[in-house]
């Protein structure tokens, strides 16, 4: 769910940055994995063994911010529906679902005999209470999409409707954890906020077993789960602190897949023997971010507020250059707000419409729009304002710290100026969301999809977002409209038009230049277990828990 | 010891700590902005949630207010409660304390005795081949960044020969008896601990060595000597006495300073102790975490500096006059 927190592992937000040895000692050890004597330690058969180095931190399915938390409650909890490999929705403590056909009233059938790993029977009473819970008390991830729920009912033991306010194109059925009442039902939301859950209650396929803080995390096999018994008997997520002890381990035999893989080290394992590296699809992009806040008490720069300027920008980049350079090939060039991993929701942009790699066009702009070359090489409009800018990015997000400076030459050259500053990830953080007084021009930084659905990243530039994750102060009421109208229609056909306009519009807009669209890169061994899917979102650390559950011994 | 001299070094202790435990509230809190915007970037938070966050974190009262708050939870020994985890901050600091010790007390003591003993051995073969090649190399081992030399060892022992485990403090997912995991943390011990005793050992080796070069032309080694005791005697039983009190001192520096100065090694060998506790709290920005390190730090600094005092005071008469 909370490919978001990506954002940590890949480096947005906070971004566990390996120490400086990171670069110079991956080739001296990518060398010595190669040689003899590098066989891997006995595989334990039953157990499953994954590397990471972005830590969980807590166990409570409220109150969790991390990918890694995410992955494994996702395995001791149960949502209604699960996303299949395909990101599909697949049955799961819902047997059925059934919606009225204005798409407010979702009835779910639940399935029979299901108990709680503590041997407590599920009911409909578990699914209420956690609807009820989330929504009424903005708790947990999943409580955005809970925000036009109007009740929950119980019809019966097995069968439970929800109702909302307007019609639902995304059912939170796919995200909302559900949790036994007989645990969580006499908590106050404060006490919710505070527990840290240390022997989590679900009715997932595993259960929680063990967290060794700082090392690892172990689950087992829940013998009385519902569905088909996963082969996988133990999963433990080893946890590292560097990326290339990490990939080493996998190497020697001693893990059998990695959640993330940093670009350069990935490229090393080509060849690797009994390793197999995969690129995928991801649900993120990062982009260049322009302060377009109508705020009086906004300090950007107002020249930014004409669009033309914008579009300039974003024709004076080379967004194959930014892929090739900053992240050694391992992605996509990047256009609109929803990555490829979106698939037919993504909207595409002929070429002759892109604002991307077009120095001339740019020039050709700005030139129409009266901003003439000044002194120094800095165009300015009739008052004589310099196109002249600031530009601030992450300082330990290498590939973003590597874009802005191909995007001040870029810039440079159809005669507008950059001064780029790198800041730490709080700094920034707090430079760009200070909704008073955003005092900032230009920035580079990311997202990643919360859901494989489009809302997550659309909602972000939305006007009533500001405050909150609009970090551009982007506000256009065609653009609020267009995504209360697809966000609404709970027919995909005719919701992948709206879908496709609303990115269309704010691309043309150019408050955003995305730069590119990172793969998610994983590797495992083919030697320990077998059958591993790859998927839009990556093999495991995604939305679907399906890998886990059908993996099977090699 | 006068009772005037206790009562005035335990208050300026008391004013030290007070100070230092203000300025530790004041270098998180001053900065602007506040932590839970990341947390609710990053976890999806409603602006509802996140209102929510600010109040359980307490950061809706004014500075001053959250100050006094803070002192007064200092006093009842709560160190907060950990933004991340959720937990209070003297749980989460709770294990990495212990894993901490066992690194560095470990590598401390091994580094004391091997640089100790290596120094004695280059200065009673003084301007030899080995006293020459004992100093290059300790100085080659000094210089290198401790990071590097961990990712060195982990070359050879974890990647090459698959010798030694390289990340962690125990093996995952095994559950053994007391004497097993004993062993398994002991394997996992080997290789950071090794790492922190070459790189600092050098530091006491050459101490030790330039103070006994110095020493064994005393006229009393001279007389020892004389005497027709063997050179061993004459070098441990006599020199190495009166070469120790500079490795002393060194040694009490030494010790306030490595309890920070694990944080790469502890990071390169993913060792859950108090370095990485800091590293991952700064990354996460879990300031409540964070001023319970530093001020656990400032404690073990200013606690040593006062006994550190206490002893002067008990072993040195010119000291006690003044």
């Amino acid at each position: 769910m909370s490919d978001v927190n990506d954002r940590n592992a890949e480096g947005r937000l906070s971004r566990r940055r390996v120490l400086a040895l990171s670069a110079a000692t991956a080739g001296a050890i990518g060398t010595a994995a190669a040689l003899p004597g590098a066989a891997g330690a006995a595989a334990t058969k039953d157990t499953l063994r994954v590397g990471w180095t972005s830590p969980p931190d807590v166990m409570n399915p409220f109150t969790f911010t991390t990918t890694a938390s995410n992955e494994i409650l996702w395995l001791i909890y149960d949502t209604l529906l699960e996303y299949d490999l395909d990101l599909q929705p697949e049955p799961s403590l819902a047997l059925k679902r059934t919606t009225n056909a204005a798409g407010t009233v979702f009835t779910y059938t639940l399935r029979p005999g299901v108990t709680w790993h503590d041997g407590k029977p599920f009911t409909a009473a578990d699914v209420k209470y956690t609807f009820d819970v989330m929504a009424q008390h903005n708790l947990g991830q999943a409580a955005w999409s809970l925000v036009d729920l109007v009740s929950t009912t119980v019809v019966n033991p097995h069968q439970v409707v929800m109702t909302y306010r307007r019609p639902q194109a995304f059912d939170p059925a796919m995200v909302v954890p559900i949790v036994p009442q007989h645990v969580w039902g006499s908590m106050t939301p404060s006490k919710i906020l505070t527990f840290t859950n240390k022997k989590p209650v679900g009715t997932g396929p595993f259960r929680f077993t063990q967290w060794v803080s700082g090392q690892y995390v172990q689950v087992d096999r829940n013998a009385t789960w519902w569905g088909k018994a996963p082969a996988v008997k133990t999963i433990i997520w080893n946890q590292f602190e560097n990326s290339d002890v990490m990939v080493q381990s996998l190497r020697s035999g001693q893990l059998d897949i990695l959640t993330e893989v940093p670009p350069v080290l990935f490229n090393g394992l080509t060849g690797a023997p009994s390793v197999k590296p995969v690129e995928m699809e991801s649900f993120s992009f990062h982009h260049i971010g322009i302060n377009v806040s109508t705020n009086p008490k906004s300090g950007g720069n107002p020249l930014l507020k004409d669009q033309v300027v914008r579009q300039a920008l974003g024709l004076s980049l080379d967004r194959a250059q930014l892929v090739a350079l900053a992240l050694a090939g391992r992605g996509k060039p990047g256009s609109v707000q929803l990555p490829p991993s979106f698939g037919v929701w993504q909207a595409k942009i002929p070429p002759g419409q892109q604002y991307n790699n077009n120095p001339d066009k740019a020039k050709k702009l700005l030139d129409a729009a009266g901003y003439t070359m000044g002194p120094s090489g800095v165009r300015q409009n009739k008052k004589g304002e310099p196109l002249s800018f600031r530009l601030i990015a992450i300082a330990t997000t290498t590939e973003d710290v590597l874009a802005g400076q191909i995007f001040v030459k870029a810039a440079e050259a159809v005669g507008i100026k950059l001064t780029f500053n790198t800041l730490d990830a709080n700094t920034l953080n707090n430079v760009v969301y200070n909704a008073k007084a955003p005092n900032w021009d230009i920035f580079i930084w990311g997202w990643d999809s919360a859901t494989p659905d489009p809302n997550y990243l659309l909602s972000v530039d939305l006007t009533n977002q500001i405050g909150n994750n609009n970090d551009v102060y982007y506000s256009n009421p065609a653009y609020d409209r267009l995504y209360n109208e697809q966000a609404t229609q709970p027919n995909p056909a005719k919701r992948i038009p709206l879908v496709h306009a609303t990115q269309k519009l704010f691309y043309d807009d150019c408050a955003y230049l995305i730069m590119w669209y990172q793969s998610k890169l994983q590797a495992y061994r083919t030697d320990t277990w077998k059958g591993w899917t790859p998927t839009r979102g990556g093999m495991v650390y995604n939305f679907t828990r399906d890998n886990y559950l059908k993996i099977t011994p090699a | 010891m006068t009772a005037r001299y206790l009562g005035r070094k335990v208050a300026t202790l008391a004013l030290t700590l007070y100070v230092t435990v203000s300025f530790n509230f004041l270098l998180f809190h001053v900065l602007p902005g506040n932590p839970v915007q990341m947390l609710a970037r990053s976890g999806h938070f409603s602006p509802a949630a996140r209102v929510q966050l600010v109040r359980l974190f307490g950061l809706n009262h004014p500075l001053f207010e959250q100050y006094l708050i803070y002192l007064k939870n200092m006093l009842h020994g709560n160190l907060g409660f950990s933004y991340v985890y959720r937990e209070p901050v003297t749980t989460v600091m709770g294990g990495a304390i212990g894993n901490t010790l066992i690194l560095v007390g470990t590598a401390t003591v091994v580094t004391i005795v091997v640089g100790v003993i290596v120094g004695v051995i280059a200065a009673s073969r003084a301007h030899s081949l080995t006293d020459a090649s004992i100093t290059v190399g300790s100085l080659a081992l000094w210089s290198m960044p401790d990071f590097f030399t961990g990712m060195i060892l982990i070359f050879l022992f974890g990647v090459w020969t698959h010798a030694l485990p390289v990340s962690g403090i125990v093996t995952s997912g095994v559950t053994e008896g007391l004497w097993a995991h004993t062993l398994d943390v002991g394997r996992h011990l080997i290789l950071p601990a090794l790492t922190l005793v070459l790189v600092n050992a050098a530091e006491f080796s050459l101490i030790t060595r330039n103070t006994l070069v110095d020493v064994l032309v005393e006229d009393y080694v001279v007389t020892a000597r004389a005497k027709g005791l063997s050179r061993r005697r004459v070098v441990w039983g006599h020199a190495v006495r009166n070469a120790m009190l500079p490795v002393i001192t060194a040694a009490g520096l030494y010790v306030g300073m490595i309890l920070g100065g694990a944080i790469q090694v502890e990071t390169v060998f993913s060792w859950p102790g108090m370095g990485l506790l800091i590293y991952n709290s700064v990354e996460q920005r879990d300031y409540p975490v964070l001023e319970g390190c530093f001020f656990l730090f400032a404690i073990a600094v200013i606690v040593t500096n006062f006994i550190a005092d206490l002893l002067y005071h008990l072993l040195d008469a010119r000291v006690r006059r003044t």
